[in-house]
Parts: structure tokens; sequence; C-alpha cells
């Protein structure tokens, strides 16, 4: 093994600052767009739903590789958008990432019984003071669980960016690897730096969940419900 | 429409399907009284009752509360239902918010009264239903069921509404905890509640009830003063189903309720 490969190690941590980039905007840009959709395909009239299953499908089903040579070199330029393989990274994890998250949020609202939407109807609530005050605080905390899997997912997708040479773990990893010819000990590196990154997260999005576990609302007393 | 009816519905009509479950039902409440369904299940009497504030919708038929008319699709069906208390079977409580939260937020969302003011009013409320102090943070699981649906109660009645309805309220109780909140509710009626009560309670229905209503296959049966219609009711079906309500055993001519309250029969 070339012990110089070891000066290098920082270089490749210092990509999780990108990773980081990559999947905290990937996640944010992915709830904007899915809870809306959530709640389009819960609450929505048939136009409405129909035009958002076309959207999820087509998110969920083109392969993330896919979808950034789409965006990158296709539907960017062609839209004369001069956008950063960073932008465009974040951009296209979040579209397809708000697919996929819709889908959570969908489960957790329809979770959230129809004895709360009618009782707070019953008490004069409208549709969108329904949906607001009495359905999403129920079904945020109900999708925090799914969410938390969601991160676990984009932070390893994220890996893929490295195609558009976004400087994060991987494409540091990589570089690393050919330019001291060992490639064993970077990627072994590279994949316990990812293995700490989805612990510490999912460790962070567990004590949120139990910070705003409300008792009997799901999972009772159980621990992680 | 008479000043003192609040609540009136004219043949009303619901088929879910082929399934007719309304066949044309009516009925008013004059302001202060108190009325009581009863029949068996399947009779329609939870959806009659959903259909007087429209969570329902009625096939035919019209609805008024006062004197604005529900099923006119004109009106403003929130702001009405506001003011008709709700009580469900189920209590169906937001899980995610405390006893005292589940009552004020008719409150400050719907009426859009001040936090402070809500909150008097909520507390107010939660003790009229004998909630006290102590159950005021807790969340509807940590609640029993007497006190989860006393605290439906509340909910619905610090709305100040013009009439309560309440949908089978203790069906979903253990039998020991059917006391406090029938008690809850004959206190609400004896102050003048304006009460519509769907429930199996022979006993609770002769005490309270203005007028009982029988209502088998999506009609109103008969009605008249309680007595009367679980004593010496004019049709065969209302007399079979009080037969076979009071006396689940076949001990006595009416079973357990001679044995607690032999005066009445």
């Amino acid at each position: 093994m070339n012990a110089e490969v070891l000066w290098y190690l920082p270089y490749i941590v210092e990509g999780i600052c990108w990773t980081f980039a990559l999947v905290f905007g990937g996640l944010a840009l992915g709830f904007i767009i899915g809870l809306p959709i959530a709640i389009g395909q819960v609450y929505g009239n048939k136009v409405v739903k129909a035009f958002l299953n076309v959207y999820v499908w087509f998110f969920r089903g083109v392969p993330l590789i896919v979808l950034l040579f789409l965006f990158f070199w296709g539907v960017f330029p062609a839209m004369g958008m001069k956008l950063s393989a960073l932008t465009t990274s974040i951009i296209v994890l979040g579209l397809r990432s708000g697919a996929y998250q819709s889908q959570i949020f969908r489960g957790a609202i329809e979770s959230v019984g129809e004895g709360q939407v009618v009782a707070a109807k019953s008490i004069g609530m409208s549709g969108f003071q329904t949906i607001v005050h009495i359905v999403l605080p129920q079904a945020l905390r109900i999708a925090i669980p799914g969410w938390t899997n969601e991160y676990a997912i984009l932070l390893k997708d994220s890996a893929i960016c490295f195609t558009l040479g976004v400087m994060e773990v991987l494409t540091r990893t990589r570089y690393v690897a050919v330019s001291t010819g060992t490639y064993l000990l970077p990627y072994v590196f590279a994949g316990i730096l990812y293995i700490i990154l989805t612990y510490a997260g999912t460790k962070l999005f567990n004590i949120v969940y139990e910070k705003y576990r409300i008792p009997g609302l799901i999972g009772g007393e159980g621990k992680y419900g | 429409m008479d000043n003192d009816i609040v609540l009136k519905a004219e043949n009303l009509h619901k088929s879910y399907g082929k399934v007719k479950v309304l066949k044309g039902v009516s009925l008013e409440i004059r302001r202060g009284e108190t009325k009581v369904i009863m029949g068996p299940s399947g009779a329609g009497k939870s959806t009659l009752l959903r259909c007087l504030n429209l969570l329902t919708k009625p096939d035919k038929g019209r609805v008024w509360l006062e004197n604005v008319e529900l099923t006119n699709p004109k009106v403003n069906i929130n702001k009405v239902r506001a003011k008709i208390g709700f009580v469900f079977q189920e209590f169906n409580l937001f899980h995610h918010l405390t006893a005292l939260e589940n009552v004020m937020i008719g409150l400050t969302k719907v009426k859009k009264l001040p936090k402070k003011e809500a909150l008097r009013k909520a507390r107010e409320t939660l003790l009229t239903v004998h909630i006290t102090e102590d159950l005021w943070d807790k969340y509807p699981a940590q609640l029993s069921g007497g006190q989860k649906q006393r605290v439906a109660i509340a909910r619905a009645l610090a709305m100040d509404p013009v009439v309560m309805l309440y949908d089978e309220p203790t069906s979903a109780l253990d039998p020991q905890l059917v006391g406090e909140v029938l008690q809850v509710i004959k206190e609400l009626a004896r102050k003048g509640v304006t009460s519509l009560i769907v429930t199996h309670e022979v006993d609770f229905a002769l005490e309270i009830a203005d007028e009982i209503m029988f209502m088998n296959d999506g009609k109103i049966v008969e009605k008249g003063p309680p007595g009367e219609v679980i004593f010496n009711p004019k049709h065969e079906v209302t007399r079979k189903f009080f037969e076979k309500i009071s006396k689940p055993y076949g001990v006595g001519k009416y079973g357990v309720l001679e044995r607690i309250s032999p005066s009445i029969i």
C-alpha cells in the first residue's frame, strides 16, 4: 500500500460538506415539493391527482443517473440555464426526493383517521383549517420515521452525483484512489464515512421523533413506536 | 318557522348504493328540549344525526337550524356546524392535543377568540363536565373512555351550540364508565341545553327525555312521551325492541329494569 494515501484522507472528509449540501438541499426541496403533492393526491380532484401521479410516476421511474444527465446536459441547457453541477444535482435530487417524500406524506395523511376530520368539521373548521390544524400536525409526526429512511437513502444516492463532478465524498475518493494508485483503503474509508453519516443522521431524526412524539398517536407507549 | 323550534328536518332521504338508510324522516326540536332517538342497529339513527349537521349529505330533504337552511348550497356550512355540538360514539378527540387544547382549538381557530378568553372558557367548560385540573394537560390516550367522552362533550359545548347532538355517546365505553357520561349529559339537559340523543340506555331515556322517537328501517315509527313509547307502544316492532333490550336474558317482564326501578313499571 502506498502510505502517501493517508495524507489525503482529510481531503475526502472535506467532501462531507458537499455531500451534506446535496442531501439537505435535496431533502428540503423534496419536502417543499412532496408535501403539497401528498395533499393534492389525497384531497385533490381527478385532474390534479392525474397530473401529480404523472410527476411521481416519472421521477420514481427514471434512474437517478439518467435524471442527472438529462437535466445537466439536456433540460437546463435547452431552457437556456447554465447551472453548476452542484446546483443541478441538488435540484434533481430534490425533484426526485419530492416524488418519494410525497408517498411518505400521503401514507401518513391517510393514516390520520377519518374520525379526526369529521370531528374537526363538526366544530366548524373549514377544509383548509382541518388540514393545517388537525391533519398535518399528526401526519408530519407519523411521517418522521419514513422521512428518516428517506435521509438514509438520499445520503447514499448523493454519491451518484460524482458523475457530474460534484466535489462530494465519492468524487474525492476516486481522485485519491486514481492519483495514488491505492484503491482498497480510500473506498473502505469512504464506505465507513457513509455508514457513520447514516447512523448519526438517523439517530438525530429519532431524537426529533421522540421529542415530538405524542402518547397514543402512533405506537402508544413504545419507544420508537 | 316557529321561533321556539331550533332544529328542524323535513323528509330526509339517504341511500348508500342500493341500500336506503333514511326513508323520509322529519323531526323538530324546541329550545331547551331533550329528545331521544332509539331503535335497532341499522335503523338509520347515526345517519340521521349526521344528516342534521351535514356531515353526511342527505339525498333529499331539508334541514334548518334556527332560521338558516343548512341544505341550501349557498349557506356557509362551516359557520352553521360551529353552532351544532356533535358528540361521537368513538369520541374522536384530536390525538395530538391535550384535553385543554382539544376544547380550545375550536374557540381560537373557528370562533377566533383571543387566547386568554379561549383558555378561560375552555377551563370553565371542562369543569362543567367534571374534568378536573389534573387532567387538563393529558393527551387523549392518557385518559379513560369516560374522561375522553366528557372532554369531547366539553369541546362541543364550549362553542355555545344551539343544540347538542349525541351519537350513542356511551356505546364505546366500559360499563362502569357509562354512568359518569350519562350524568354529565343529564346535568346539561337539566340546565336547558337543547339535546338530541341517540342511545340504547332505556333508564336514562326514561329519566331525561321529553320525547322518544323510535326508529326502524329508516323511518320514525312512533314518537311520544318516554313512558308511553317504552311501556305502551303502539307498534309491534317497538314493543319487541324494548322487550328485547330490557330483558336480554329473558328474566321477568322488564328484566333488570324491574329490579332496579320497579316503581316506574
